[in-house]
């Protein structure tokens, strides 16, 4: 199989629903009152709303509710854990107190608003306007990432001219580079920013602000409000030296070289390779997905605790399990295995569960004698996402907590330092795109207050 | 020992059916290779396509026909624009001849439809001449592009008992007129049948209606080359309209004809309604659109199987087993009311109740916001039954009788400060001034 072969694997995700697969769950919804799904989207994204009105074959009508509540509502459709947040609470799964765990399947919430907001693009249909509101004012978004894009459609909706400052090549932030192009592919991402940039949003890439102070510059360069939303880029690994093993990945840097120049060398160093993937979430899943499209002879999972415990959403274990993925769950690696600095392999040990630690899940304990080695070409770590060392430093005024992420108040965004405000995974540590989407919203909506007091 | 099976057998207008199920004249009655292979599923027996006699050409409007979707139900109803059937009579006579030699066992009944006086008496006779063991005068097409044919002549008394009349001088073998639900009163056009000699009724033909409009071009469905007209409409949307004629029928002692009752039938439940109001056969033609000849097997199984359950041995034994009960609304006793009951354990939460009740009914329910849950105020409580419609538990939702001399509240006045501002007046009957009661 040559390079272009292996692309093509990349290229696209899974088509979605059409019409009448999105009509059918539509009649099958409950139309409920005060429905919960639509309390249970962290973003307001309605889809009690956007559902009734595909019933009811206002079909530019749902589209309009769901892309103006969630600029993102298309790659939420297609990203979000929708099993945890607005299918977990779908009436039409039928439970009640005769039958607490329901008898049905949710209505496919997450498809449809995918189906909605990809029909929107094949009726050429614009949902979303700037409204006449006669304010004015600057305001600088540091991130094209989810939290970053919604913010500046936000502002940019109520009349602000937004720029966002990207620092690398391509805007998106997780959505280009955190997430493997098979789940929600290049096209779709840019459709999606293209209804941001649509409102007047201007996207500078290359455009990193970092260095000294360079975040809260922006307010002396005549922005009237700064929104923080540089994601986590910093990867946390077993050892300090990981990144310097010959074989070591970061899941940071793995995924986001899908979507950049160095794919073609990554298709060559992982050809007929053995990859153990270290971690149990959804970065580590699509870290095993994508190592599993490379021709690669073996790829192993391991993740210290047990297979319910695992963070990542189910459909991801149970696809990951099809593709032929090895899962080693209840191991522990200790130690990375080399010849001079070319990795060979991992030292791992057999857990127990023990008593639950402050995350609720019941903490690994390692089990005395277990030790074995596995070999290994290439260990990719999903072990989780930090801030850049030196962030801190670009707002040096703005207060941080001990993870260097930012401390912002929830309700409104707002930072230590009057006029910045923040959100998305700096503010958070890893969350949902749905989650970033609304820290955007939010802060929008306190930026638009804070000017409006200031005149 | 194995229990007796109901039988499903009867006899209409003289001759015997193997069961009441036919094939109406229609597309799905067209040709001898369709028509065998619904009595190879189970029919009892066909109305074969309109013949016509070839005097005047037939051509059908492209395309034929329309559907209408509601919700995720396809075809709940259907719209068709074709007439007659477009075939030569002699084609015709032949495959009716081979249906008849084939299947003794079935009843074959011609549908005909004359435009003029000698024609009727013609096809009647032809028809006659080639096995037809009943006729079935066609007054009741509403697509027909022939002026003074089809529901045209099925809304003038004068023709249609003028035409039966012709028919049954001309042939001895029973004559069936097939009436229009067009009108108002299907007794009187029935009436008009019977007094020109017919032994029989059957009903309905489709209903003149629209089921879709294109909205680009503005043209009604099916758009025939940028024209569109309203025209036959059948399928589940029509069998209130079917029932309510057939039990009209069936309930005019003057009348006192055989009736052969479609409109909607998809299912042995549709089916035995047409039964209970006075049908001795039905005919079918919508539901073997959309789901195949092979339903009949399902009515058979489904309708011998109740009748088991309820202990009926003869269909005989359950036509216009309703009737008694079907009267006018003026006969209901207004003294006893009810309310609805609800099985909250089975309750799933989705609070469709609460919406229709507050919108559309009584305002008797309040929702708890924690639990999910509506709580009833049977007072206020109409007996709409709206909630149990929307409900998605069958069963959830009843019905309760209240003891005789319950009321509920009457509905509360907005803002009663209002009265200051009334300059109402009782309304006095006195008795003379054309009041009906």
């Amino acid at each position: 199989m040559g390079i272009s072969d292996v692309k093509d694997r990349f290229k696209q995700m899974p088509p979605g629903m059409n019409m009448d697969q999105a009509i059918v769950e539509a009649e099958r919804c409950l139309l409920c009152h005060d429905a919960p799904c639509s309390k249970a989207c962290p973003a307001g994204t309605e889809p009690g709303e956007f559902i009734r009105k595909l019933r009811l074959r206002n079909i530019t009508g749902a589209i309009r509710t769901i892309k103006s509540n969630n600029i993102l509502g298309g790659a939420c459709g297609v990203l979000c854990p929708t099993a945890e947040l607005c299918e977990r609470e779908c009436s039409a799964m039928m439970a009640s107190d005769e039958n607490p765990g329901g008898s049905d399947k949710a209505i496919r919430i997450g498809d449809i608003q995918r189906f909605l907001v990809e029909h929107s693009r094949e009726i050429d249909f614009q949902p979303v306007e700037v409204e006449e509101s006669g304010v004015s004012g600057k305001i600088a978004v540091v991130g094209s990432g989810p939290a970053g894009l919604s913010c500046a459609a936000e502002v940019s909706k109520l009349g602000y001219k937004a720029t966002i400052f990207e620092a690398l090549a391509e805007p998106g932030g997780v959505l280009r580079y955190g997430v493997v192009p098979f789940r929600c592919d290049t096209d779709f991402v840019e459709k999606e920013i293209a209804d941001v940039t649509a409102l007047g949003v201007e996207i500078k890439c290359n455009s990193p602000i970092e260095g000294k102070a360079a975040a809260e510059d922006l307010l002396k360069q005549g922005y009237d409000a700064v929104f923080m939303a540089p994601g986590l880029w910093g990867a946390y690994a077993l050892q300090d030296d990981s990144a310097n093993i010959d074989g070591c990945y970061s899941s940071v840097d793995f995924l986001a070289s899908i979507r950049n120049e160095n794919f073609d060398n990554i298709i060559s160093d992982f050809k007929g390779k053995t990859v153990a993937v270290i971690g149990g979430g959804s970065v580590a899943m699509d870290c095993v997905e994508a190592a599993a499209r490379l021709d690669t002879t073996d790829v192993n999972l391991i993740y210290r605790r047990s297979y319910t415990q695992m963070p990542a959403e189910e459909i991801e274990r149970i696809e990951a399990l099809q593709h032929g993925i090895n899962f080693y769950i209840l191991h522990q690696p200790t130690e990375f295995l080399k010849d001079g600095n070319k990795l060979t392999g991992l030292k791992l040990v057999r857990t127990k569960l023990g008593e639950p630690d402050e995350s609720g899940r019941r903490r690994p304990l390692l089990i005395e004698g277990t030790e074995w080695d596995m070999p290994a070409d290439i260990v990719i770590e999903a072990i989780g996402n930090k801030a850049v060392d030196d962030s801190s430093d670009w707002y040096p005024n703005v207060k941080v907590d001990g993870k260097k992420l930012i401390v912002a108040e929830s309700e409104t965004g707002a930072t230590s330092v009057p006029g910045i405000f923040a959100g998305g995974d700096i503010v958070r540590g890893p969350a949902l795109v749905v989650e970033a989407v609304q820290d955007g919203k939010v802060a929008a909506k306190a930026i638009h207050e804070y000017l409006s007091d200031k005149e | 020992m194995a229990q007796k099976k109901p039988d499903l057998s009867i006899e209409f207008c003289g001759k015997k059916y193997i069961n009441p199920f036919l094939l109406s004249s229609s597309p799905v009655s067209n040709s001898a290779e369709m028509v065998e292979r619904a009595f190879d599923a189970g029919w009892g027996g066909v109305v074969f396509k309109t013949l016509g006699s070839d005097r005047l050409r037939i051509d059908h409007p492209s395309p034929r026909m329309n559907s209408m979707t509601v919700g995720t139900r396809k075809m709940s109803t259907v719209q068709n624009v074709e007439q007659i059937t477009d075939r030569p009579l002699k084609d015709n006579l032949m495959e009716l001849l081979y249906l008849k030699k084939h299947y003794p066992d079935r009843r074959i009944i011609h549908s005909i439809m004359g435009f003029a006086d000698k024609e009727w008496e013609y096809l009647a006779k032809m028809s006659e001449d080639h096995g037809a063991d009943t006729l079935e005068l066609n007054f009741s097409c509403p697509n027909m592009t022939i002026e003074g044919s089809g529901d045209q002549a099925g809304k003038s008394f004068y023709d249609i008992e003028h035409y039966t009349s012709i028919v049954k001088r001309a042939v001895s073998i029973p004559v069936m007129a097939k009436m229009t639900p067009n009108i108002t009163d299907m007794t009187e056009t029935a009436m008009a049948a019977k007094n020109g000699g017919a032994d029989a009724i059957s009903a309905i033909n489709t209903v003149s209606g629209i089921t879709g409009i294109n909205l680009d071009t503005l043209v009604p469905q099916p758009e025939v080359f940028g024209r569109g007209a309203s025209s036959g409409t059948s399928g589940p949307g029509v069998k209130p309209i079917g029932l309510r004629f057939i039990s009209d029928m069936a309930k005019d002692a003057n009348l006192n004809l055989p009736l052969s009752g479609m409109g909607g039938i998809e299912t042995w439940i549709d089916a035995l309604e047409y039964l209970l109001v006075g049908a001795s056969t039905l005919q079918v033609t919508t539901g073997i659109m959309h789901y195949g000849y092979i339903i009949v097997q399902d009515m058979i199984e489904g309708l011998t199987d109740y009748m088991a359950s309820k202990g009926i041995m003869k269909l005989d034994n359950l036509i216009g087993s309703t009737l008694p009960k079907l009267g006018k609304t003026d006969l209901f006793d207004l003294d006893r009311q009810g309310v609805v009951e609800y099985d909250l354990d089975k309750c799933v939460g989705c609070g469709q109740c609460l919406n229709v009740c507050t919108d559309a009914g009584g305002q008797a329910l309040k929702w708890d916001d924690v639990t999910r849950r509506p709580e009833l105020n049977e007072d206020k409580c109409l007996s709409c039954m709206l909630c149990s419609f929307v409900c998605p538990v069958s069963g959830l939702i009843k019905y309760k009788a209240m003891p005789e001399g319950w009321k509920r509240n009457e509905t509360a006045i907005r803002d009663p400060s209002l009265e200051k501002e009334l300059k109402y007046e009782p309304y006095v009957h006195d008795g003379d001034d054309g009041c009906l009661v």
